[in-house]
């Protein structure tokens, strides 16, 4: 409570009449000691801290909350607040990645035990092996241990075998180089096989593929049903039937369109319309001005695709709200700290507030959007809480922001 | 606590409460004027922090907030006139003397007082000590009858020991009849002068001459909590909303209003004060399907 300025202690109007109301400070006017009528009476007016404001007040400090007032010159600017990010979480993911230390359980709590001997003597032989394999094994074991738990097996082909190709190396120099690869490890997947696998392949190690392409999993659902297929034996009158349907079909004479067409101009445009619509592209809609957002034969996931075609943007609270100007009736009265137990609060480092306090009162207006975008701008990254004043009874509101979820699956 | 000079009870009728402003609100300060108030059947709210005990939200103590439409009533009645404000310095020597005789007395009263309190600490300590030897007793006698006056010529009461007194209202303020028209001279007009707030007056005038309790129901989503004695005593039975009789209301604030009425198991009231000075209620209930 309270400042010192000049090397004198100092208290807000509202402070002192805290005080004078636990008994624990006696104010001297004119060697008078003042009433606790006469102190709301002098310190609480519009001007300083209206006595709505200062219930609030008195009711957060009962409670035993640290309360000061909100000075918004002294609040940094988003700008500011944006240089000071700390940015020390990529650096710290960058180090993660590119140390290289003895002991893999010190820099990757992944570490797995069965990956660990092979590691250990994957750094032992640094020495002996070709370079870039190396760089590529000891720079990224870390996040090879972290991510690949599971495929193991997939690993061990390929490490073991560096290591198997080390040691002949070493020993047997004037070997050729024998091939070396393990195909009796390495899994080729059986598509063909009648037994139940699963309809899509693995993605391969990203570390095997170039550059920067990606490569997902593989539907193979579709390629399964096209082989082990066998000849039917069909009756004379099925043949029959098949033979006819497709002669019913393929008629080509018969159909009005093609009878219409003069040249085999047309016939060449009425061909490629037909292509087009059955490929998702029906004419009325692709030959005007206005087209269709998305082709639909380009593939796209469902997500980007609602956000393409998407008529309302969603935004967010503070959108906008740097360029609204204060208003006189809506402005912040008061930081709100937590007690000392549960914070450590100090008045020359008081450190982030709780929350930020608003008065109003049941008998003015709800605040609309313009204010509480302005107040949450004013506030920076801490909640305002309206304590809304009605005749003795205070009601705490606060306005979240909030994203309506999108329920697709990437 | 203040007690100011007391009044008959057959002079009720013609007490006068003496109305503090501060920052535009009407306040009650003294402590008579509570029981004024409350016996006129006015409830109003107290704000401030509890003496005895100020941490704490759940009892609050003076000042007494009225609401617009107690005051008015008051007014109307002619039982309250305004206090007289701050910049009257009545007699502000005058004061100073007082209060510097009172300081003195009370620093004198209370240093009697203090010596009491250690002679008896004194004894109780001695006698604790030696209460298993008796062969001793008559030497503690003879310590104790040295020790006691040794303490009556030493001892001193340090004026910074005192205990000091903050009055909750403003002391110097005489409480007679005489000052009745004085205080209403002073009364600032501030009347609202909306078709809303002389809706809820009227509304407020009736059901108070129901002999009902009313409170404020800003949280409750109306205007007054209607209760059937003192709140004290009873939970609110309605929660009373005051319309005009020709103003249009919007379905969905019927159906919010009704739900919360609900919600809290108090009767929805929609009161509209008629033309020839009655009040029309309308009570809404949700029930089922029949």
């Amino acid at each position: 409570m309270g400042f010192s300025e000049n090397g004198k202690q100092y208290l807000l109007p509202e402070e002192a009449l805290y005080l004078m109301e636990c008994g624990n400070v006696q104010v001297f006017y004119r060697d008078l000691p003042l009433s606790i009528q006469d102190g709301y009476e002098r310190f609480l007016s519009s001007a300083t801290v209206s006595l709505q404001q200062y219930q609030v007040f008195g009711h957060l400090k009962r409670l035993g909350y640290v309360v000061h007032r909100f000075d918004p010159s002294s609040e940094p600017s988003s700008y500011a607040r944006q240089l000071n990010l700390p940015q020390s979480r990529d650096r710290a993911g960058r180090q993660l990645k590119r140390k290289r230390s003895p002991s893999p359980t010190a820099t990757c709590s992944y570490t797995e035990a069965p990956v660990e001997p092979t590691v250990e003597k994957m750094e032992e032989d640094k020495c002996s092996l070709e370079g870039d394999h190396v760089k590529k094994l000891a720079a990224s074991p870390d996040i090879q241990t972290a991510t690949t738990s599971g495929s193991d097996e997939g690993r061990s082909w390929w490490t073991t075998d560096d290591l198997g190709a080390s040691d002949k190396e070493l020993h047997h120099s004037p070997t050729s180089r024998s091939s070396r690869w393990d195909f009796s490890s390495i899994p080729f997947p059986d598509v063909g096989s009648s037994e139940r696998h699963p309809s899509c392949l693995a993605p391969p190690e990203p570390s095997l593929l170039p550059g920067d392409l990606t490569v997902g999993v593989c539907d193979i659902a579709s390629w399964r049903r096209k082989i082990n297929l066998r000849m039917v034996k069909m009756s004379s009158k099925e043949q029959k039937r098949e033979e006819d349907k497709r002669r019913r079909r393929w008629d080509v004479n018969k159909d009005r369109e093609v009878r219409r067409c003069r040249n085999w101009a047309e016939y060449h445009e009425l061909l490629a319309r037909r292509q087009r619509k059955r490929k998702g592209r029906p004419a009325h809609l692709w030959n005007r001005e206005v087209t269709p957002l998305h082709d639909p034969r380009q593939p796209i996931p469902t997500g980007e695709l609602l956000d393409k075609i998407s008529v309302i943007k969603s935004t967010h609270l503070l959108e906008g709200a740097s360029r609204l100007k204060g208003s006189e009736e809506w402005r912040i009265c008061f930081n709100v700290y937590q007690p000392d137990t549960v914070a450590d609060f100090k008045k020359s480092n008081p450190g982030k507030p709780y929350s930020r306090m608003c008065v109003c009162s049941f008998d003015g207006p709800v605040p609309d959007l313009r204010v509480i975008k302005l107040l949450a701008f004013q506030s920076g990254d801490i909640p305002v809480v309206f304590a809304v004043v009605d005749h003795g009874d205070i009601s705490f509101y606060t306005f979240k922001d909030f994203q309506l979820p999108t329920d697709v699956f990437p | 606590m203040e007690e100011s000079p007391s009044m008959d009870d057959h002079q009720d009728s013609s007490l006068v409460v003496g109305v503090g402003l501060c920052d535009s609100a009407p306040l009650l300060w003294r402590l008579q004027d509570l029981k004024t108030v409350r016996s006129l059947g006015l409830v109003g709210a107290l704000l401030g922090s509890l003496p005895r005990t100020p941490r704490q939200n759940q009892r609050l103590g003076r000042p007494l907030l009225l609401l617009p439409e107690e005051e008015k009533l008051l007014r109307d009645e002619e039982a309250a006139g305004a206090l007289p404000g701050q910049n009257q310095d009545v007699g502000g020597v005058e004061l100073q003397r007082r209060f510097e005789e009172d300081q003195q007395r009370s620093f004198e009263e209370q240093s009697v007082l203090a010596l009491e309190d250690r002679k008896s600490a004194l004894l109780r300590a001695m006698t604790s000590s030696h209460t298993g030897s008796e062969s001793g007793a008559e030497a503690v006698d003879e310590a104790l009858r040295r020790r006691l006056e040794a303490l009556d010529h030493s001892f001193t009461f340090p004026q910074s020991a005192m205990a000091v007194q903050l009055s909750t209202a403003r002391a110097g303020l005489s409480y007679c009849p005489e000052a009745r028209a004085h205080l209403q001279a002073n009364w600032p007009i501030r009347e609202q002068n909306s078709p809303r707030s002389d809706a809820r007056c009227q509304v407020f005038r009736d059901l108070r001459g129901r002999g009902f309790f009313l409170t404020s129901a800003g949280k409750f989503g109306g205007d007054f909590l209607v209760y059937p004695g003192d709140p004290l005593r009873f939970h609110a039975h309605f929660i009373a909303v005051c319309l005009m009789l020709d103003e249009s209301v919007c379905l969905l604030d019927v159906l919010a209003v009704a739900r919360l009425g609900s919600n809290v198991k108090k009767t929805v009231l929609l009161c509209s004060p008629t033309a020839d000075g009655g009040v029309h209620y309308t009570s809404l209930q949700w029930s089922g399907m029949v």
